[in-house]
């Protein structure tokens, strides 16, 4: 079997049946790590000897017929979730030699199933991006072409699950950046219901917004680590209390009659002919498993990024606060007082994105401007959460391209916030409003990039939306990429 | 955007620039601004109380004294001195 390409289900197997060791694997990994991320710079920090200590005590969990769904898988984790002992930086020069004194509520979760973590994967400076080139690490590329980036922010996972360097990892999605890098990728990236999965232990950038959530090679695979992950935790107040469910379930159940929306102004100008055509494609292929196709509208759309973009930055200027070069962090050698010593120490520690992020913030909440820019993203907010709710009257899910264009080149749109931040068209709305979203490939453009296409799904139905998801990955012939 | 506005925001969020800076910031800011312009195109209100409906209060724990992190784990990222973060002098 081709490991490289193994979904979770099929490496379990190989594990429980002594056909593979989770040290075998890991070494796999390893060796395609060293073979080729020289070139595609997945990986900020790799955890070579903890990742076989690891796998040791997986191996003996499998041996004592203990194993659970991910003992032994090997999983790579976006740097902005903390990891005891081992430097969690957010790809910022402010959070270069920071090693957090505590696990993010998920990782207790994984390393209590016994996974082997490989690393911590590069991603836009505090998750601040989409296209892991505001990294101050590892400017991450994609491996289906290397002059191009993986998207964002949480491009070295997205890069590291495509090019074989890991089994499946952990991202964050703050507006897009789980969905975003999966669809530019080629594989598949889950963001879950906000309250699904503890943010304890994220690194914050937009706290209403945020949310940890897997990325795999398949839907059914971000099922089995969302089984892991999830869950009501005491250390996090938005953490739901909802029941739990086995979020694979519904696989392989029927799809007939299942009602699907298309919002129009996601097939508008703006979106790439060969994105929404191969989005439409997918309804197609629904239609012909018996699900139904309705058309239904969102005029809020056009106001989203503005919205998304002043309640993230808001809620970023507020957070980012703590980085003081005091406590923890970069810290200057220039300041005798300690206002100045705050002052260039956050000069020095965040990069220019990071830095035109607070300014907006700042803008957004400054006496004057409030009512104007934050009031009324707020108010857009409603009006968003309004009329998903309002279409969610007469769908089960709904389907829209993951991204207006396929990946583009390294030197593209990167100077040009306002370029990269319309860019994020597609995805912003599903976390404004909270709901779970897969993306997973529904083709390739002539280039040979993949194309994604997101599925949406009613808060907490995330069970309903892998269920679509997985239905169509049955019907769609992946492409890997050619490292 | 101003330069002026510029320097406002960035005292606000205790960031230093160069004079270079400021400039280079006041360009995008700029263009940033007039995307955000666009939502001053719908006439819509906020309304608070449609809001905060998933705040349990009942979750929050008893104001009680529980143990927490170890000091040498708190202030093994900082520069420290006898269980102390070290700081540049505030008082006279």
């Amino acid at each position: 079997m081709d490991m490289k390409n193994a979904k979770i289900s099929e490496l379990r197997k190989l594990l429980d049946e002594k056909k593979v060791s989770a040290a075998e694997l890991c070494k796999e990994c390893f060796d395609n790590i060293k073979a080729n991320d020289d070139t595609y710079k997945c990986y900020i920090t790799l955890t070579e000897e903890l990742a076989y200590e690891q796998a040791e005590k997986a191996q003996k969990k499998i041996n004592e017929s203990k194993a659970s769904a991910l003992t032994g898988i090997p999983m790579a984790i976006k740097d902005n979730i903390c990891t005891d002992g081992v430097k969690t930086t957010c790809a910022s020069k402010m959070l270069e030699d920071f090693v957090p004194p505590y696990n993010a509520t998920v990782m207790e979760k994984l390393n209590s199933e016994n996974i082997v973590m490989l690393g911590k994967t590069s991603m836009d400076e505090f998750a601040m991006g989409g296209s892991t080139q505001t990294s101050a690490f590892a400017k991450t590329k994609n491996p289906f072409d290397s002059e191009r980036v993986p998207g964002g922010s949480s491009g070295g996972s997205a890069a590291a699950v495509s090019a074989g360097f890991c089994a499946a990892a952990l991202g964050s999605d703050t507006g897009g950046s789980i969905r975003q890098p999966a669809a530019f990728c080629g594989i598949t990236g889950m963001k879950p219901t906000y309250g699904r999965v503890s943010r304890y232990g994220l690194v914050a950038f937009a706290s209403s917004l945020d949310q940890i959530g897997p990325m795999a090679r398949s839907a059914e695979d971000c099922g089995i680590i969302l089984n892991s992950i999830c869950g009501f935790d005491i250390h996090d107040g938005t953490s739901a209390r909802n029941e739990v469910p086995d979020f694979t379930a519904k696989i392989g159940k029927d799809i007939k009659g299942m009602k699907i929306a298309l919002p129009k102004e996601f097939f508008d100008k703006g979106i790439d002919e060969e994105i929404s055509g191969a989005v439409m494609k997918a309804a197609e292929t629904y239609k012909s498993m018996g699900a139904e196709i309705i058309e239904c509208s969102m005029p809020s759309l056009k106001y989203a990024v503005p919205a998304y973009y002043l309640i993230a930055c808001a809620e970023a200027c507020s957070n980012l606060s703590r980085y003081d070069g005091i406590k923890y962090g970069h810290r200057s050698e220039i300041g005798d007082s300690y206002e100045e010593l705050i002052m260039h120490s956050r000069a020095e520690g965040f990069g220019e994105e990071v830095k035109r992020r607070i300014l907006l913030g700042n803008y957004a909440l400054s006496s004057g401007y409030y009512d104007a820019y934050y009031g009324k993203a707020m108010a857009l907010k409603q009006l968003i959460r309004e009329e998903y709710a309002a279409i969610f009257e007469k769908c089960d899910i709904i389907l829209t391209p993951t991204t207006p264009t396929t990946a583009y080149r390294c030197d593209e749109n990167i100077s040009d916030p306002v370029k990269m931040y319309q860019a994020d068209i597609c995805t912003v709305t599903v976390n404004i409003a909270g709901l779970p979203a897969v993306s997973t490939p529904c083709g390739y453009d002539a280039k040979g990039l993949p194309v994604g296409m997101s599925v949406i799904g009613r808060q907490f139905d995330e069970q309903t939306v892998i269920q679509a998801a997985d239905a169509f990955e049955k019907t769609f012939t992946r492409v890997s990429p050619k490292l | 955007m101003d330069l002026e506005m510029v320097k406002y925001l960035a005292d606000l969020g205790k960031l230093y620039f160069t004079d270079e800076e400021l400039e280079e910031n006041s360009r995008h800011m700029t263009s940033i601004v007039e995307l955000m312009d666009t939502i001053k195109e719908i006439d819509i209100t906020y309304d608070p109380l449609k809001d905060n409906k998933n705040v349990y209060l009942p979750d929050l724990r008893k104001d009680n004294c529980e143990p927490s992190m170890e000091t040498e784990k708190v202030l093994k990222n900082a520069v420290n001195r006898n269980n102390c973060f070290v700081v540049p002098k505030v008082v006279e």
